[in-house]
């Protein structure tokens, strides 16, 4: 267990740490809990809350709800029940917290981890992206993650559906575990369909929130998580977003942090990639390739590996519905017009070309990829 | 009427407002009076039967459907409505409002053969029962579309009713189209109303007087927008959040879902091909192909391809040897179950007596045929996460 606070921060002694962990159990924002824990000291602070006085200028209601929620933790029980569960606490000045998120201008108060927090003592890029990705921007999210695993690189995501849990699942692939900063206690698995995922994420990487354990994935939590994750990562690459999407926050939160911010862009009709298109018109770094990235934090690569095309050619119609598609999504009957084939004849090359691994049928479209993904699961499950 | 039409050989006396429907059905004689003291008068022998000139037939008008020629781009859809009809395989549309799934509907009972005789009195008797307005020509033979809205009972659907028993929508659409639109709207003991009689092809609705059979031998299309957004249609298009996206979906259950042999992703056609596409096919030229295929069907003892099974598939619908690897491939990673292969052959087997007409009696089923009917069988965004829908 890891908490042993400092005096560094002049603020919180020993034994302010539980008070702080019962404090981040109420909910607040995040300015209010740093307010009160720096301004009152947190043992004081708790007390405060529970009286109904927080003494920060919040109106009485507000004061009221923390008060009522105050009622239901038991300090002493809720520290317990993270030692039970094997979850790390580290308040902000104590040995074990991240140091990139010191100086942090909104550094989290308090830190839950599970896992190893030395992953993440090398360079570090976080994958963000949307949720709603496409078939495009999931393969690369799969591929980066796990080439910049083997570059020694830290994957830093959220663990959410699309982009994200695709940058785990390829890091996770590589010898270098991610990490994964959530919006929720580590005991509420959210998004449910990642759930093996985070578990995996968990056993060889680092799993870090904010939040106690029994704190909801309320969709307040989210902004403020992506800050965490800008402050954690030395790189932000934003594979796909749509216009005002989520990741876009991180990416204004790196900015605000320095950090550097690549962006990967996409076909200008496709709505994923409206809001990364977006950012590289407004400046943002391009990331064409993982050593783009590897340029970016550093460390160069010396030799661009080439990938040998795996996959057997395709035949002449083969080849005329390939072009026909343009990089982007596309349905059996539009390919049947740009080629002028017939809707059996585009239907039963469409088929060869899946078999052979040239393009992946998504919801009755039609999508193009660069890579075998069948032969990839295949290498990646040896 | 349907008391009329089983009496058989003897002389009927109804209500002179009914003399032309009974005349329709019945077999022996019609008398038609316009109080019961005629027919006192009439069998004390005090008067002669008056037997009123029959009302001059009004004019037979009969309702022209709309003519697919009218419907520019949408090919794959318009594939779709022609193999439905073919092979009375049940239709899934999805796509987003405005793109074209409702004008689509309607213009699939012109593709249908229109009832014969037993058919046409089968269908004109339940649309009497059920107290619906008849054809100025009496017999019903367009093939009915019913469309009811999404707010309709289960027992609207399928029959029934506390004091007298009326049949449904889904036998009024006997011999024609049950066209659900918003199928995700429909209130789920409505849609779950549906299992059996699509299995069957007869409803029985049970009360606590007594049981009735109505025929129930309907095509089902369903239409329904991929997501509360109605954009879900290319990769990466939805804006909806993931547990309103799941919530629409949990609102259709995957067994009735299953049931859709077909399901097309519908999107609104580019202006291009509104303002310079060329114009489609009429109805009339697609129709005569279907009833080829529907002849092609009954050479194999059944009405249509759908209702194939068990050995009478295996014997009908032999598939190629390249066919039958794509069908492998397809089982294997997942994207069929067992019972969509069956349904799957079916269709394959209608795209491939579409694809032969005017030629040799069709051969097996070749491999384009297998995968035009994959396409035609999209894993849709709305049956997302529903492993057991292939």
């Amino acid at each position: 267990m890891s908490a042993e606070p400092t005096n560094d921060q002049g603020v919180l002694h020993a034994g302010d740490a539980r008070f702080v962990v019962a404090l981040a159990a109420l909910d607040l924002f995040p300015r209010q809990l740093n307010e009160l824990v720096f301004r009152f000291g947190a043992e004081a602070a708790w007390h405060n809350v529970r009286a109904g006085r927080p003494g920060l200028a919040v109106p009485a209601d507000i004061a009221q709800l923390w008060r009522h929620r105050a009622a239901r933790v038991e300090p002493d029980r809720l520290w317990e029940a993270h030692r039970a569960h094997a979850i790390g606490v580290s308040v902000l000045g104590s040995s074990t917290y991240p140091p990139e998120l010191i100086d942090d201008p909104e550094a989290p108060v308090v830190l839950f981890h599970r896992g190893d927090l030395d992953v993440r003592s090398g360079p570090r890029v976080a994958i963000v992206g949307t949720r709603r990705a496409s078939t495009y921007g999931r393969d690369l999210a799969i591929e980066w993650g796990e080439a910049l695993s083997h570059a020694g690189v830290c994957v830093v995501s959220g663990l959410a559906l699309g982009i994200d849990g695709a940058a785990h699942i390829g890091a996770l692939r590589g010898p270098t575990p991610p990490v994964a900063v959530v919006g929720s206690g580590l005991d509420i698995v959210y998004p449910r369909r990642n759930s093996a995922l985070w578990h995996e994420v968990g056993k060889r990487g680092l799993l870090l929130t904010e939040h106690p354990l029994g704190g909801s994935a309320a969709a307040a939590h989210f902004p403020a998580r992506n800050r965490i994750l800008a402050g954690l990562a030395d790189v932000v690459v934003v594979i796909e977003s749509h216009e005002a999407g989520g990741s876009l926050i991180t990416v204004a939160a790196a900015l605000v942090r320095h950090r550097t911010v690549l962006a990967v862009p996409g076909p200008v009709h496709s709505p994923a990639s409206h809001g990364t298109n977006a950012l590289i018109r407004d400046g943002a770094g391009v990331a064409c390739d993982v050593s783009d990235i590897l340029v970016a934090v550093g460390l160069s690569e010396g030799v661009r590996r080439r990938r040998r095309e795996t996959r057997p050619a395709p035949d002449r119609v083969g080849g005329a519905v390939l072009a026909a598609f343009g990089w982007s999504a596309a349905r059996l009957d539009a390919l049947a017009a740009r080629t002028g084939l017939s809707l059996l004849d585009t239907a039963d090359t469409l088929e060869q070309l899946v078999t052979q691994g040239w393009i992946v049928a998504d919801h009755g479209w039609f999508e193009r990829v660069a890579r075998d993904r069948v032969a990839h699961e295949r290498s990646a499950s040896k | 009427m349907p008391l009329v039409g089983a009496l058989g050989r003897c002389t009927v006396i109804v209500a002179a407002a009914n003399a032309l429907d009974a005349a329709l059905v019945a077999e022996g004689k019609v008398r038609s009076v316009a109080s019961l003291n005629d027919v006192v008068a009439a069998l004390t022998s005090t008067a002669r039967w008056p037997d009123p000139p029959a009302p001059a037939p009004t004019p037979v008008v009969t309702v022209v459907p709309p003519d697919l020629v009218e419907v520019r781009g949408h090919a794959l859809a318009r594939t779709a409505l022609e193999i439905a009809a073919a092979g009375a395989h049940h239709l899934l549309m999805v796509g987003p409002p405005g793109s074209g799934k409702t004008m689509l509907a309607r213009r699939l009972p012109g593709l249908l053969p229109s009832l014969d005789r037993s058919a046409a009195l089968m269908a004109t008797r339940i649309h009497s029962a059920a107290g619906e307005p008849l054809p100025s020509g009496g017999l019903i033979t367009v093939p009915p579309i019913r469309a009811p809205h999404h707010g309709a009972s289960a027992v609207a659907m399928v029959g029934g009713g506390s004091t007298t028993m009326r049949p449904g929508e889904i036998s009024l659409a006997t011999g024609g189209v049950l066209f659900l639109d918003e199928l995700g709207e429909f209130h789920p003991s409505a849609l779950d109303a549906l299992r059996q009689p699509l299995e069957e092809g007869v409803v029985r609705v049970s009360r606590a007087h007594r049981a009735v059979t109505y025929p129930a031998q309907f095509l089902l299309v369903g239409a329904m927008n991929p997501c509360p957004c109605g954009f879900g249609g290319g990769p990466g298009f939805c804006r909806c959040s993931d547990s309103a996206r799941a919530r629409y979906h949990r609102r259709v259950s995957g067994p009735l879902l299953d049931r859709f042999d077909l399901r097309v992703d519908v999107q609104r056609p580019a202006a291009e091909e509104l303002l310079r596409g060329a114009p489609g096919e009429p109805t009339a030229v697609v129709a005569e192909r279907v009833a080829a295929v529907r002849a092609l069907a009954a050479g194999r003892g059944v009405r249509a391809n759908a209702a194939l099974s068990g050995r009478a598939l295996e014997h009908h619908a032999p598939l190629e040897a390249a066919a039958e690897g794509l069908l492998e491939g397809a089982l294997r990673d997942g994207r069929l179950s067992a019972r969509g292969f069956t349904r799957l052959r079916t269709v394959a087997r209608t795209i491939a007596d579409l694809d032969e007409i005017g030629g040799a009696p069709p051969g097996p089923i070749r491999r384009e045929h297998v995968a035009l009917a994959l396409a035609l069988r999209a894993t849709l965004p709305a049956l997302e996460g529903r492993a057991h829908v292939g």
